[in-house]
């Protein structure tokens, strides 16, 4: 007996330290998972359902529809609730999905994809059953005629989905539907919320249409601007550089290569057998040399270690770019045209190159000027910078970030931009990348690298210069209206002073001069086209280096445009003082 | 100039702006240029000259609207002012013409000193003079002494004006010299030295007639200056503050002025000379301990006037650059310091029968 009863205890202090050690794990790793503090908690929520839905609509071919509800229960309680047309869950991998942490097929997959960020939706179900004890419910349906509703917690002591119910019925619908209760969230409007959250996420999703319902019932559809869901993702092998020693020891666990040398060859994209060979060459003369020929599995840190170094010393061909996928110039546009509604944009997707040495990466930007563009504060506008890794929105640690500081880098007074902070101006930056170098597991900011703060910076510069054409030629209109307006006032009285100077009629008089000036304003706007056209062109030429043989030609049309346009202001030669 | 020929200028202005509206130009006034890269000096007639570079005022330039508008209301007034022979001073014309613009918050002129300059634009751009455009400006300076004027039928005893003298309109253009017995013109620069010098009763003593300028001297002033000398052969003589400023009144009453160029030949006294306060009086006189220290606006004022081609005289070269060796200004009043007869008596006198006057 009492055998028996230390038995028992036994079992259930290990029972207790595998659930404590699971939730530990949660616990502790809470913050660098997306969940900490009340606010980002929410937005954490929301980014794996909606990534959840999106990836899934993307590797289907679907255009996707996602709806989100948020719903007040009680103070820092909710429902959340998320709707998709996605191509559904087949029931043997709900489990998998809802259920187990760090299960994830997107770890460890050299790919570029949304959920390189957070641990997947399996953490909203154990923040969930954390903080109210309740299940995750999920109605699914691959559409082929059944529809199941489920309810489910995570078992903890065996990291596990456990199933409380299944509903089977017989229905034709499509699509996957979460609903879960939270505590210890707060809903708010702010930068970091759910709606800009899913705000940004329309403007790099232009293929998705998305619904948000906010507690207070209001209903916000971003629509899409565009047809053409974006082609999955190509898997590709990772590059050598840019491999970290925790990477390395990870993957030689669950290799099936033999050798070391195969396991690289086999694993790493560009890694030759000659490669290979010198990285074993690298290892001899180090001090602890080993041979590459024995098993990955008995790899040590430090071997691997020594490999990464012998890697940063060794030049390899550089990484294939097909795994990158940009969103596009045209898709910003479409977006941002279609949720900001700007008097300007400008877009930029610059060509892909590589950080640390041999990661792929690819920058665009956009700016926008007016309509809905800039954050409203209240009383008009302050300027907003949209960050984006891999098409998902950055909305914390935005002062640590790479992208932050390199559209602070640049002098945006020299673009026309006085007051940059103060400007109703969105300025939108994507960082493409297989892999991105976040300042940590939080994933929110991305650390400094200089090759991509210097294609953001070039490609900020790229489009500031295009905006300096629009705003000059705004302000040029601003000017010519200003100066229509002292002209007609002061053409009233000329005409009084000329019909008392000449003993003319004053109404004939004042007529003949306000032909005159539009007529003459006319002109002038025409000329002033034409420079500007000219202006455009030559600031094409500029970037295209390979163009300067072919000036000569170019010059001589220039040359007789210039003649026309200085004919007119010779008129108005400056006084000088009276 | 004939009434009907300024009628026939003002009216051509008017012509010329209603062509350039009717050939869909912009309509503009070309201004003969009145500043220093437009003067020269002409050393054999000792006066300022206006040369013939011009800068065009146009409407469409919205730099030129507001002046190049105001040019033509001036015109316009002018030419009514001439047709109904009125003469008006350049204040009244200022409030003739000064109302709100419809529809804005802005008069037509916001200040006398933006119609001024406007004056005399219209005169050289006419090549009138102001009162031929029946226009004048307030009246600024005082004579006394020995001469009759008949102005417009009455006489003028300036030699029994009490100490107050007759006031100097701006246009003396009418007056007509009858009874003169004066051997020569003294031009004062300050009130208080003309005031202290009546006192004295000294053009009586020395038969001469005073002129005042009362700081810079006005149109007026110098034209009836120029009269005098020019009329009557009566030589001329100033009498200023030794400083910068006092020895440019002179330059002016002399050569004429940068902003008058136009009208050195009527408005200078080329023959004038010039008595004192010289740098030399403050050795001769002892006067050392009544000087006062050059300002900084003195000494640059000082470098400005060593590079007009009028000042490049040796003996004018050589009193300014004593000034700025000296570092002092001396005014007339501190020859008080000896006694208050002492300039009436002696200074003058002495200076003017040896002839210590400077060109």
């Amino acid at each position: 007996m009492d055998e028996k009863v230390e038995e028992r205890r036994a079992d259930d202090l290990f029972k207790e330290f595998k659930e404590t050690s699971i939730t530990e794990f949660f616990r502790k790793n809470k913050a660098h998972l997306g969940y900490s503090g009340s606010i980002r908690s929410l937005t954490t929520v929301i980014h794996e359902m909606v990534t959840n839905s999106l990836d899934a609509c993307e590797e289907a071919g679907i255009q996707p529809e996602i709806s989100i509800g948020i719903k007040k229960l009680g103070n820092n309680h909710y429902l959340v609730r998320s709707e998709d047309n996605g191509p559904g869950i087949p029931i043997k991998h709900i489990s998998g999905v809802f259920g187990k942490m760090l299960a994830g097929t997107k770890f460890h997959r050299n790919i570029q994809l949304r959920g390189q960020q957070g641990i997947g939706v399996a953490g909203v179900t154990l923040f969930s059953q954390t903080t109210t004890g309740k299940p995750m419910k999920i109605k699914t349906s691959v559409g082929k005629g059944k529809v199941n509703e489920i309810e489910l917690m995570i078992d903890i002591s065996r990291n596990k989905a456990d199933i409380l119910s299944n509903n089977e019925y017989s229905q034709y619908w499509r699509g996957t539907e979460i609903q879960c209760e939270l505590k210890g969230v707060n809903f708010t409007l702010r930068e970091q919320g759910p709606f800009e959250y899913l705000r940004r996420t329309a403007i790099v999703n232009p293929h998705a249409k998305i619904t948000f319902t906010d507690p207070e019932g209001r209903k916000t559809v971003f629509e899409r601007s565009t047809d053409k869901v974006p082609k999955p993702p190509v898997e590709i092998k990772p590059h050598p550089k840019g491999t970290e020693v925790d990477d390395l020891v990870n993957m030689s666990k669950i290799t099936d290569g033999r050798k070391v040398s195969s396991f690289l060859s086999s694993t790493f994209s560009r890694m030759s057998n000659a490669k290979a060979n010198e990285i074993q060459n690298f290892i001899n003369k180090g001090e602890a040399p080993f041979d590459l020929n024995k098993s990955p599995k008995k790899l040590t840190w430090a071997e691997c270690e020594q490999i990464t170094n012998a890697i940063k010393e060794i030049k390899f061909l550089a990484p294939p770019t097909e795994g990158l996928q940009p969103i596009g110039e045209d898709q910003i546009r479409n977006a941002i045209l279609n949720i900001l509604g700007p008097e300007f944009e400008a877009i930029l997707t610059r060509n892909p190159t590589s950080h640390s040495g041999g990661v792929p990466f690819q920058v665009e930007v956009a700016i926008a000027y007016g309509g809905q563009a800039g954050r409203n504060i209240g009383e008009g506008r302050k300027v907003e910078v949209m960050r984006f890794a891999n098409r998902t929105p950055l909305l914390f640690d935005s002062g640590a970030c790479a992208l932050t500081k390199s559209v602070n880098s640049v002098e945006w007074k020299r673009y026309g931009i006085k007051d940059f902070d103060n400007s109703a101006i969105t300025i939108l930056v994507n960082l493409v990348s297989t892999y991105i170098p976040y300042t940590s597991a939080g994933k929110q900011s991305v650390a400094d690298d200089e090759a991509i703060m210097k294609e953001i910076r070039m490609a900020l510069m790229e489009v500031g210069r295009k905006y300096q054409i629009f705003h000059s030629r705004q302000r040029r209109a601003l000017e010519k209206e200003a100066r229509k307006q002292i002209l007609m006032r002061y053409s009233v009285e000329l005409a009084a002073g000329l019909a008392n100077l000449t003993g003319k009629d004053e109404e004939k008089i004042l007529k003949k001069l306000n032909t005159l000036v539009l007529e003459k304003l006319k002109l002038e706007a025409e000329i002033q086209t034409l420079e500007d056209d000219e202006e455009e062109e030559t600031e094409n030429g500029f970037d295209d280096k390979e163009g300067e043989n072919d000036s000569e030609g170019g010059e001589a049309e220039n040359d007789s445009g210039d003649e026309e346009s200085t004919e007119k202001p010779v008129e108005e030669v400056e006084e000088n003082g009276a | 100039m004939e009434r009907e020929q300024v009628i026939k200028k003002i009216n051509g202005l008017g012509k010329s702006i209603m062509k350039n509206i009717d050939d869909m130009e912009s309509p503009n006034v070309s201004i003969p240029q009145r500043n220093i890269n437009n003067i020269t000096f002409n050393k054999s007639k000792n006066l300022l000259e206006l040369g013939d570079k011009k800068s065009t005022r146009s409407f469409m330039n919205v730099a030129h609207s507001k002046r190049f508008m105001q040019t033509v209301l001036i015109a316009g007034k002018c030419r009514e002012l001439v047709e109904r022979d009125k003469t008006a001073s350049i204040r009244e014309l200022y409030y003739q013409l000064k109302h709100t613009i419809a529809d804005s918050k802005e008069n037509t002129f916001e200040d006398q000193s933006e119609s001024d300059p406007l004056v005399v634009d219209l005169e050289t751009m006419l090549g009138t003079l102001r009162e031929e455009l029946h226009l004048k400006a307030d009246d600024k300076g005082t004579l006394i002494g020995n001469i009759v004027i008949e102005d417009s039928g009455d006489f003028i005893d300036c030699s029994k004006l009490g100490r107050s003298g007759l006031s100097v309109p701006s246009i003396v253009e009418h007056y007509k010299f009858q009874d003169v017995n004066a051997d020569y013109v003294l031009v004062i620069e300050t009130g208080a030295m003309f005031d202290r010098l009546v006192e004295e009763k000294y053009p009586q003593k020395n038969n001469c007639i005073m002129v005042s300028t009362k700081g810079q001297a006005a149109r007026g002033c110098r034209r009836l200056v120029h009269r005098l000398n020019h009329d009557l052969g009566l030589p001329a003589i100033m009498f200023s503050d030794g400083d910068p400023w006092g020895y440019y009144i002179y330059s002016v009453m002399k050569a004429g002025s940068m902003a008058l160029a136009h009208e050195s030949r009527r408005l200078g006294t080329p023959q004038m000379k010039f008595v004192g306060m010289t740098m030399d009086d403050i050795d001769t006189y002892d006067l050392k301990k009544v000087t006062e220290n050059l300002k900084d606006l003195d000494k640059k004022r000082i470098s400005e006037l060593l590079r007009y081609p009028w000042f490049q005289k040796k003996e004018w070269v050589k009193q300014l650059n004593l000034m700025s060796e000296k570092g002092v200004r001396i005014e007339q009043q501190a020859l008080a310091s000896k006694s208050l007869e002492f300039v009436a008596e002696e200074y003058l006198p002495q200076k003017i029968e040896k002839g210590q006057l400077l060109p």
